[in-house]
């Protein structure tokens, strides 16, 4: 029946078992029954010469030179119908020869090799399967694989090395740099400590002289007060401070008596200075005769000098921006 | 099914001992693994299409095998050794498959 699209024209063509190698033939499972089962009756010889076009057109790879006699001896099970040709027993269809194949084991020739055959191609599938999934995929890589990938471990270890030298390098320079910086910030500390002792930003204290300045009758001018602090500065006097004003470099001394006021803020006796520096100094810098105290007594003032081990000045002023000076230095 | 046997004997001997295979030899393996089994498949569609002869499953076994491996030797010898086996990989894939779907028509019909 199903070959009946190919055979009217032709019903003895010994091509027909051509079919089951063209997979997209839906009906080629049986056209290799149906075609010799038709042909048995009328012609059973033509069967051989049909098997072995079937033999060489089906299985190229290998059965290209065989003859058919070959065939029926050496495979037994599928081929015991075939030989009873004459009487009218079915083809063995392909799962029928492969059950009779696998059951009842029989152990002839042919099994023994194809088993030893198997056998070789099973090991060899296991070793490779195992080496495959042992190891990493450089085990079974090839040659030149091999020889690129140790190119590019070569060029990547040189890459890695090139930059971890840059940044060790960059880190030297850091670190340098950050002890520069660390330098720098401790000279601008101390700096920033003198100049705010001069500036008078900062509190000082240290060995020095209080100079004690009454005034009962109101005589004081803010002059003699002025002498006393250039004698002290000429003595060596490096922080002042007079009833808690600070007094620096710009400061200034206006008024008399009972409206005495430094730099603005208004002070009164009696005027106490704090004096820091050398006690040995500025004690007789004050007591010179004709020095301050000398004039100050004059004018029916007080002043009374005493050392002092710690002095401490804390009156402090704002730090100040000069609007119009700028350093020239830079 | 003695060879089923011996198939599934040498898988299992083949994991167990885990033999050590020259150096020489292993590029050449799994190649040559590819070939034997499109031998057995092409002996297995014989049996099932009842023609199946020893003699050729053994001579069409080794000469898959030594040809493939041939093959492959000779590319790395030519320095397309990849492309070469690959080729060989997918040549005997094609054949491996069109030989499954003539064991499939025979085993299920369809």
């Amino acid at each position: 029946m199903s070959e009946n699209p190919k055979n009217p024209e032709n019903p003895e063509n010994p091509k027909n078992p051509e079919n089951p190698e063209n997979p997209e033939n839906p009906e080629n499972p049986e056209n290799p029954e149906n075609s010799e089962n038709s042909e048995n009756p009328e012609n059973p010889d033509s069967r051989e010469p049909e098997s072995s076009e079937a033999s060489k057109s089906s299985e190229g790879a290998k059965a290209a030179s065989v003859t058919s006699g070959t065939q029926r001896e050496d495979v037994p099970a599928p081929a015991v119908p075939v030989v009873a040709g004459p009487a009218p027993a079915p083809e063995p269809s392909g799962r029928r020869r492969l059950v009779a194949a696998l059951w009842p084991p029989r152990v002839t020739r042919a099994q023994l090799i194809v088993a030893l055959l198997l056998f070789v191609l099973g090991l060899g599938l296991a070793i490779q399967v195992s080496s495959t999934s042992d190891n990493s995929a450089l085990r079974g890589a090839r040659q030149e694989d091999l020889v690129r990938i140790l190119d590019e471990l070569d060029d990547r270890t040189q890459r890695l090395e090139d930059e971890k030298a840059r940044l060790e390098k960059q880190r030297t320079e850091l670190e340098s740099s950050s002890d520069q910086a660390e330098e720098a910030r401790k000279q601008t500390q101390e700096k920033e400590q003198q100049l705010g002792i001069l500036a008078g930003t900062v509190a000082a204290e240290g060995p020095g002289i209080t100079l004690t300045v009454g005034d009962p009758t109101g005589a004081v001018e803010s002059d003699m007060l002025l002498d006393a602090i250039q004698e002290l500065r000429a003595a060596g006097a490096e922080a002042i401070q007079v009833n808690g004003v600070r007094v620096v470099a710009d400061s200034y001394f206006t008024g008399s008596g009972n409206d005495m006021r430094i730099d603005g803020t208004k002070v009164a006796p009696p005027y106490v200075f704090k004096v820091i520096g050398k006690p040995e100094d500025l004690e007789p810098a004050l007591n010179i005769p004709g020095g301050v105290v000398q004039t100050l007594e004059k004018e029916q003032a007080t002043a009374t000098v005493e050392r002092s081990a710690k002095i401490v000045v804390d009156a402090l002023r704002p730090a100040k921006r000069p609007d119009y000076a700028q350093s020239s230095s830079q | 099914m003695i060879a089923v046997l011996g198939l599934i004997v040498g898988v299992v001997v083949g994991l167990l001992v885990r033999p050590e295979v020259p150096a020489v030899v292993e590029p050449y393996l799994p190649i040559a693994v590819v070939a034997a089994l499109d031998a057995v498949f092409g002996g297995l569609r014989a049996m099932l299409d009842g023609i199946f002869v020893d003699k050729v499953f053994v001579v069409s076994f080794l000469s898959n095998v030594v040809v493939a491996a041939l093959i492959v030797f000779l590319g790395d010898k030519l320095g397309v050794g990849a492309q070469l086996s690959t080729g060989v990989v997918v040549v005997l894939g094609i054949r491996i498959f069109s030989n499954a779907a003539a064991i499939r028509r025979h085993v299920f019909r369809a």
